[in-house]
């Protein structure tokens, strides 16, 4: 009926893929900012916004209406292009992950027989791609810091960047032992691979099925990618660039209305993408038991991961104290680089052993 | 026809990338456009099938190394070029003389390759058996074939680390030196035998207060020896 040779049919098909995985990522980081503010006020003993809606659902609305009537302001010093342009890059290179997530398994459509997979795109260097975006989306937050022509946006976005690539290092490492136990770089193909083994999710052992994901097999690997990740998103503990009473805001200090709403939304798109990569590389993505039998039921399985760690982020929020900037980076060089290579070479040593034989 | 469009538009947005970083007087501008074309070469490559290069392209370059040049540009605040008048006036004829040349070689180029008789095979990425650009192939061939290259290249990142390490060391300055605040003290003045030790010998960039503290603007100094 689609005939997928047809360029056009082709590219139609794709960009509604993309529209809607781009609407669904919107409204769950709308979502997110407004768990996030009740969340954390129920940690600190408060109740959160809860006028607007039914339990404060209608609040994400309400802020975006308050984003766009807001006064745009530009500093009279600051270098304009550069001023405009920083929020789009950060903005662009959050959403520009998300083509590549597997969210579920391979589906038929009841009454017919279209069945798709449910992966926007798929191609064999997924993991490289979202390492090479997230690289780029440094530079949203140093040109914010310097075009803004301000000393405490100056010393913010520096900071930032200097953390965000300090860390990038490690996060990038921590991925080599899950490529190095799946043997691609693909992410649909990563969490395929998650699926029974040892024979865990078959018949009675359908609930051991969580037994065969990567966490088992590269816990070292999990945890400095966590604390990799938490870096990388500038959240706390290590927020310090942009924390309120450190920096003002940090690189976001002279930023108003809209396009410090493309900040705030850029961060939040940040922590869902990396929480949807733990959820795929280390939580087996879409797999779960019963997933085998149903395979819708592999999307609700993916969401309840990736929702679980954003709820862990704003659980360390409202429970941990920050790190100083140099004990920030003397962290991220001097312990989390070294460890991460540790792993790798653990994990190289025992795949050449043939230990990650399935 | 696709491939034809955006190789276009891609080419296109390379060079109008890399003319407005030669053209460019604000120096954070011109580190953008390279951004711009670092990034329009990476998808290049992509179109070329080589998907590995592409992402390994935007990692480094784009991603590393012009971080550190935007770091320096914004640490060191340099200035935007003043349109001076221009003093050598036989450099523009010899420039457009040049220019010629070169586009005389390109045009030799491509008329010969597009009037020889050899007959290119398929393009690549077409035959299922093609798998140049892939990662596990690149892998292979980096551990076999070329391994010595790669050694070697992995010998010389690790001489530009030192010495970017041994260039920004900070000596630790003696208790009773009388270095002025903000200066550096470079390593030069450590290992001068006929160094003093007082506070006329460093080299420094001082503010006038921190000049009218020490007393660096008399000519003969004040504190020499004590």
């Amino acid at each position: 009926m689609l005939n997928l040779d047809n360029p056009l049919v082709f590219a139609g098909i794709k960009f509604l893929g993309i529209f809607v995985a781009f609407n669904a990522v919107l409204m769950i980081v709308a979502y997110t900012v407004l768990a996030e503010r009740r969340v954390l006020a129920f940690i600190q003993g408060r109740v959160g916004p809860n006028r607007v809606g039914y339990g404060g659902v209608l609040q994400p609305f309400a802020d975006l209406l308050k984003f766009i009537f807001k006064e745009e302001i530009v500093p009279d010093k600051s270098t304009k292009f550069i001023y405009i342009l920083a929020p789009i890059i950060a903005i662009t290179s959050a959403l520009m992950t998300i083509v590549v997530y597997p969210f579920g398994p391979r589906v038929v459509i009841p009454f017919t027989d279209i069945s798709f997979e449910m992966v926007v795109t798929r191609f064999d260097v997924a993991l490289l791609y979202v390492l090479a975006v997230t690289s780029v989306g440094v530079y949203g937050i140093t040109l914010a810091g310097w075009s803004s022509n301000s000393k405490y946006s100056l010393m913010g976005g520096l900071r930032s960047a200097a953390q965000l690539i300090s860390y990038e290092l490690s996060l990038g490492l921590s991925l080599v032992g899950v490529i190095l136990i799946s043997g691609s770089l693909d992410l649909a193909t990563i969490v395929e691979q998650q699926g029974n083994r040892w024979g865990f999710g078959d018949g009675l052992n359908i609930i051991l099925q969580p037994l065969s994901w990567n966490i088992f097999l590269q816990p070292l690997g999990f945890l400095i990618y966590l604390i990799s990740a938490i870096a990388e998103t500038n959240r706390v503990p290590f927020d310090l660039p942009e924390a309120e009473t450190e920096l003002v805001a940090g690189f976001h200090t002279e930023y108003s209305a809209l396009k410090f709403a493309l900040f705030f939304m850029a961060e939040y798109v940040n922590m869902f993408t990396v929480s949807m990569l733990a959820a795929t590389l280390f939580l087996g993505g879409w797999q779960g038991p019963g997933v085998a039998q149903l395979p819708i039921l592999g999307v609700f399985w993916f969401l309840g991961k990736v929702i679980f760690f954003l709820f862990f982020y704003i659980w360390l929020r409202g429970t941990l104290p920050r790190f100083r900037f140099d004990q920030l980076m003397n962290f991220g060089w001097k312990f989390l680089l070294p460890v991460a290579i540790l792993n790798i070479i653990l994990t190289a040593t025992l795949a050449f052993f043939g230990v990650f034989q399935f | 026809m696709i491939t034809s469009i955006l190789f276009l538009i891609l080419a296109a947005a390379a060079i109008g990338c890399a003319i407005a970083m030669v053209a460019q007087r604000n120096p954070l501008y011109s580190a953008i456009s390279l951004i711009g074309v670092f990034i329009s070469l990476s998808c290049l490559y992509v179109l070329l099938a080589a998907p590995f290069i592409a992402a390994v392209q935007v990692i480094v370059y784009a991603g590393a190394i012009m971080v550190l040049v935007v770091f320096v540009i914004m640490l060191l605040n340099v200035e935007e070029e003043v349109r001076r008048p221009i003093r050598l006036h036989y450099l523009i004829p010899t420039a457009v003389a040049l220019a010629a040349v070169l586009i005389a070689e390109v045009a030799f180029l491509i008329y010969s390759v597009e009037t020889s008789p050899y007959v290119p095979l398929s393009p690549v990425g077409t035959t299922a058996d093609s798998n140049v650009g892939l990662t596990a192939s690149i892998g292979t061939g980096l551990f076999t074939k070329y391994l010595l290259p790669f050694e070697i290249t992995s010998v010389l990142i690790l001489m530009a680390i030192v010495g970017a390490i041994t260039l920004a060391r900070r000596i630790a300055v003696p208790p009773g030196a009388g270095v002025v605040p903000g200066s550096q003290v470079l390593p030069m003045e450590r290992v001068d035998p006929r160094r003093k030790g007082d506070a006329t010998e460093v080299e420094a960039n001082t503010t006038g207060e921190a000049a009218r503290i020490f007393d660096l603007n008399k000519p003969t100094p004040s504190r020499a020896g004590d």
